[in-house]
């Protein structure tokens, strides 16, 4: 009774506009359905980002001090830690490894504007790929998306549920879409949903 | 006021009923506190205001439920409204009311939408599988109460991102 809908698995490709990005299912299961709106918000935030030059992607929208690519790198970087640091209990991956967080905790933030537009989506295309296979790992238990986390919650003393994860995944990135589309707007005058 | 808690291991149901509170709670903090003129007050050069959401996400969440998903058409006062020669008239008319108003507005529809989720999700309702009533204009069908939920959850937090940026224009306000 479920379409055989089989998520986007798009990540090296980057959709660039708004009419490339696919509508997540009307009608799947639970895993088809969450993969399709974080596939859906990944695009967007590809499409928010895209075509801008490095000094467009550092600009601000004052008072706030986010930018384009602040909010892609530290995406990024939410995607490592979630989906392999909390989920599989991996290391950080490589690229995060080395930074003094305790010293520094917004170095995504700060550093982003030293990258070029190309390095700050091959990160952003990579963070997501792994991503991806972490996930497949975790949901081929018998568990599936009730299978626990490796890491816990520091507050709650509870491991968090892949269904936990996935969907707090779409609500970050949607949150920070709604930033990306004032950003947008404001640096060059792009709207859209 | 306190957040609705988002339970780290519960079922789809309630974990996707849990997430659309606490969206509908962040939202309510961001406005909370504002006098009518600050909520009418927009980051340019974006013309979205707190009031113009608040009154924008009534109608969005009142509709997915109980119009799109039940067929009950629009609560009051938007079916009064006449939408094709004033599509944005949520957001234009946000501004005469007073914040009061506003809140009483977004307590009904989230009333409303939760009365038909209690009842869709009740031990012999539809479920999550169940399917509006009203189809998709563009011909790709019904929509799942599953997607529903989630659509308004992903709603809620872009919106709630829109509203960051705005309170913190407005009085500095920040927070997650």
């Amino acid at each position: 009774m479920l379409s055989p809908y089989v998520a986007s698995v798009a990540a090296m490709t980057p959709f660039a506009t708004a009419e490339a990005r696919i509508d997540p299912p009307l009608l799947a299961d639970e895993l088809a359905t969450l993969r399709g709106y974080l596939d859906f918000h990944r695009d967007t935030l590809r499409w928010k980002t895209a075509g801008l030059d490095q000094q467009q992607l550092a600009t601000p929208h004052p008072p706030s001090t986010m930018t384009l690519g602040g909010i892609m790198k530290h995406l990024a970087l939410v995607e490592d830690h979630w989906f392999s640091v909390i989920l599989l209990g991996n290391e950080q991956a490589e690229q995060w490894r080395d930074v003094d967080w305790e010293g520094d905790p917004d170095w995504e933030w700060r550093t982003a504007a030293d990258d070029t537009p190309e390095q700050q989506l091959a990160l952003f295309d990579e963070a997501c790929a792994a991503s991806d296979r972490c996930l497949e790992q975790a949901v081929a238990a018998d568990t599936g998306l009730a299978t626990p986390s490796v890491k816990e919650s520091r507050r709650d003393k509870s491991a968090f549920s892949v269904r936990w994860i996935l969907v707090h995944m779409i609500e970050e990135y949607a949150r920070h879409n709604g930033h990306a589309d004032l950003i947008r707007e404001a640096v060059d005058g792009q709207t859209g949903e | 006021m306190e957040r609705t808690e988002r339970p780290l291991r519960a079922d789809e149901a309630t974990s996707l009923r849990a997430f659309l509170d606490y969206h509908r709670d962040t939202f309510r903090m961001k406005c909370s506190g504002l006098t009518q003129e600050q909520l009418a007050q927009p980051l340019a050069p974006s013309d979205m205001t707190l009031g113009g959401m608040m009154k924008h996400l009534a109608i969005v969440d009142q509709s997915w439920f109980e119009d799109d998903f039940l067929s009950r058409g629009f609560m009051p006062p938007f079916d009064t409204v006449d939408w094709d020669a004033d599509p944005d008239w949520e957001w234009r008319t946000a501004k005469d009311d007073t914040p009061e108003q506003l809140l009483a507005l977004f307590d009904e529809a989230v009333r409303r939408s939760d009365a038909v989720l209690d009842e869709a999700l009740a031990a012999d309702g539809v479920g999550l599988d169940g399917l509006s009533l009203e189809k998709a204009p563009d011909g790709r069908g019904r929509f799942s109460l599953r997607w529903i939920l989630l659509h308004m959850i992903e709603e809620y937090a872009r919106h709630n991102g829109h509203a960051d940026l705005i309170r913190e224009s407005i009085d500095g306000q920040t927070g997650q």
